[in-house]
């Protein structure tokens, strides 16, 4: 057969794990926005704990935590990436289909025992890597049959160039890997027992730790979300990318300099100030590829803004853009050392990561998913209004959420340094805590409003696929051609 | 091709389902004991789906074959 010919083949894309993967994501993210209700309540009325152990907010917090990282946004991931790595390339996802469904099965295998495991009190205490050691082992297997689908798709595919958003995708899989590996050596007291004992100890275990804490910002919440702007804007707003050149400069600057910025979450510990210092100077370095990506994801909207009006998949996408911006504004703000002072251990950090999660995570993830159900199920989204309530129902609730949250961790920053005219604290403990109620309560509302939201797309998206209307033609086709995304 | 990669995913899963049942049946702890459950169930039901999948394609393409046939 000639090349042409070849080339001329239609592929027969592997859609079916990319469905279920977006079925998982939107029923992750119901739970971890009720789980976060529910904490988010407990820390205004602690009487919710119900006294009872696995109740308890130290329980129900990593479960909140991973269902929003892992379970949400790494069902996101996945699912796009195999959707994208497909189209982009020309080519079936490599490996078959029993392979991609272990991966999909795996995955939510490792999520329901990691959510089983915290709530039963099991857990290594480190953030974001809570999961005990046999937990991990699996979570490895996964992750490497993974990385094999996806690698072996690039080296398969049909296109010359590899399109940016693999590059970010692909950054995401090798790093994430790297990270949880190495952040995870430990040694269990037996092959028979959950418990096991970090390989580090002392501060070198918290910088490890922290190196893993902000990679997986970096390359989990980040850089594979990326990869979903560089396709899924374009595609939607039947654009081109503003600038690829821009794309690749922002690509190997943002790998370069995240992972040398986990340091900054030690500021004034018993880590060398040398490092506290690189890390913090990294993290100021960040600014530059983070807005160079973020003017490069709005910019690609130029000529199709009044899109904006009509197409609320895209309306969530550029916002997303616009709070990736504002996060990666204020994050090296927060990594410089006198900042950080009066920032850390503070709501002001809880602030900060909502902004990022809620307003760049979730939003660019609900553009990315109104923009595939329809072009999965070959149906026309069910109502553009119902996307449009939440669209404002979530972006006022992050509202509400971010800036209760500015107010409650400064105020509680400037209470724990106040000194009196003899030099004693000012204020007890307990006071600041009384101070910041109010602002635990408008928290609150704001995360009911972001799971109201929630509620409404899974209503919406539920409703478009099982739409009676005949099969509409597939946006993959009359969203402006198929080049400006790569394929 | 591909029916040999489904083989080679089965094999691993029912690996995989055996190191769970020897979890269980040493197990120290609640958690091991629900893990190694919980995998043993994993690769029981996986590799079932994997023997159902083949199953109906064989019977979809076996359909198609016979409707043409009858045209």
């Amino acid at each position: 057969m000639s090349d042409h010919a070849l080339a001329e083949r239609p592929v027969i894309y592997n859609d079916d794990v990319v469905k279920k993967f977006v079925i998982a994501s939107i029923f992750w993210a119901i739970v971890a926005f009720l789980v976060g209700v529910y904490i988010a309540s407990e820390l205004s009325w602690p009487a919710l704990n119900l006294g009872l152990p696995f109740t308890n907010f130290g329980r129900l917090r990593p479960v909140h935590t991973s269902a929003a990282i892992f379970a949400f946004g790494g069902s996101a991931l996945l699912g796009t990436s195999f959707y994208v790595v497909q189209r982009t390339c020309r080519a079936r996802l490599w490996g078959g289909e029993a392979l991609a469904n272990f991966v999909f099965w795996g995955y939510q295998f490792f999520i329901v025992m990691a959510a089983l495991s915290y709530v039963m009190g099991f857990s290594q205490s480190r953030e974001y890597a809570e999961p005990e050691w046999h937990l991990d082992i699996w979570l490895t297997i996964v992750w490497v049959c993974y990385l094999l689908i996806f690698m072996g798709t690039l080296m398969k595919r049909q296109e010359p160039h590899i399109y940016v958003a693999n590059w970010f995708y692909l950054a995401f899989i090798v790093t994430i890997a790297m990270l949880h590996i190495v952040n995870n050596l430990a040694l269990p007291i037996s092959m028979y027992s959950a418990k096991s004992y970090s390989y580090f100890s002392g501060v070198q275990d918290a910088l490890v730790q922290w190196w893993y804490g902000h990679n997986a910002v970096g390359f989990f919440l980040t850089a594979g979300f990326l990869g979903m702007m560089y396709y899924f804007i374009p595609k939607a707003a039947g654009r081109p990318v503003y600038s690829y050149r821009l794309s690749i400069v922002h690509f190997w600057t943002l790998i370069f300099m995240y992972i040398w910025a986990g340091p900054h979450h030690l500021h004034w510990t018993s880590l060398p100030d040398w490092t506290q210092t690189l890390g913090m100077a990294f993290s100021i370095m960040l600014w530059m590829p983070s807005w160079g990506g973020m003017i490069n994801g709005l910019m690609t909207l130029s000529g199709a803004w009044d899109k904006l009006r009509t197409d609320p998949g895209l309306r969530f996408s550029v916002t997303a853009v616009g709070f990736y911006g504002m996060s990666t504004f204020e994050g090296p703000v927060m990594s410089v050392r006198e900042v950080n002072a009066l920032s850390h251990y503070t709501d002001w950090t809880i602030g900060h990561v909502h902004s990022g999660a809620l307003g760049w995570v979730a939003f660019i993830t609900f553009g990315a998913l109104y923009y595939l159900v329809p072009a999965l199920w070959h149906k026309e989204l069910y109502s553009k209004r119902l996307a449009s309530w939440h669209y404002w129902i979530a972006t006022l609730g992050i509202v509400f959420y971010i800036v209760s949250m500015w107010v409650a961790g400064i105020m509680e920053g400037l209470m724990w340094r106040a000194y009196d005219k003899f030099g004693f604290l000012q204020y007890s403990f307990v006071e600041s805590v009384v101070a910041v109620h109010p602002f635990m309560v408008l928290r609150m509302i704001g995360g009911v409003m972001f799971l109201i939201g929630g509620l409404i797309m899974a209503y919406n998206l539920r409703r478009t696929v099982t739409s009676p209307t005949i099969e509409a033609p597939t946006l993959d086709t009359s969203m402006g051609g198929l080049a400006v995304a790569g394929e | 091709m591909e029916s040999v990669a489904n083989v080679l995913v089965g094999v691993m899963v029912a690996g995989f389902g055996i190191v769970g049942l020897f979890l269980v049946a040493g197990a120290a702890d609640s958690e091991m004991f629900i893990f190694g459950l919980g995998l043993a169930v994993f690769a029981v039901a996986f590799n079932f789906g994997l023997v159902k999948r083949h199953f109906d394609k064989r019977d979809a393409t076996r359909g198609a074959a016979r409707e043409a046939t009858h045209v």
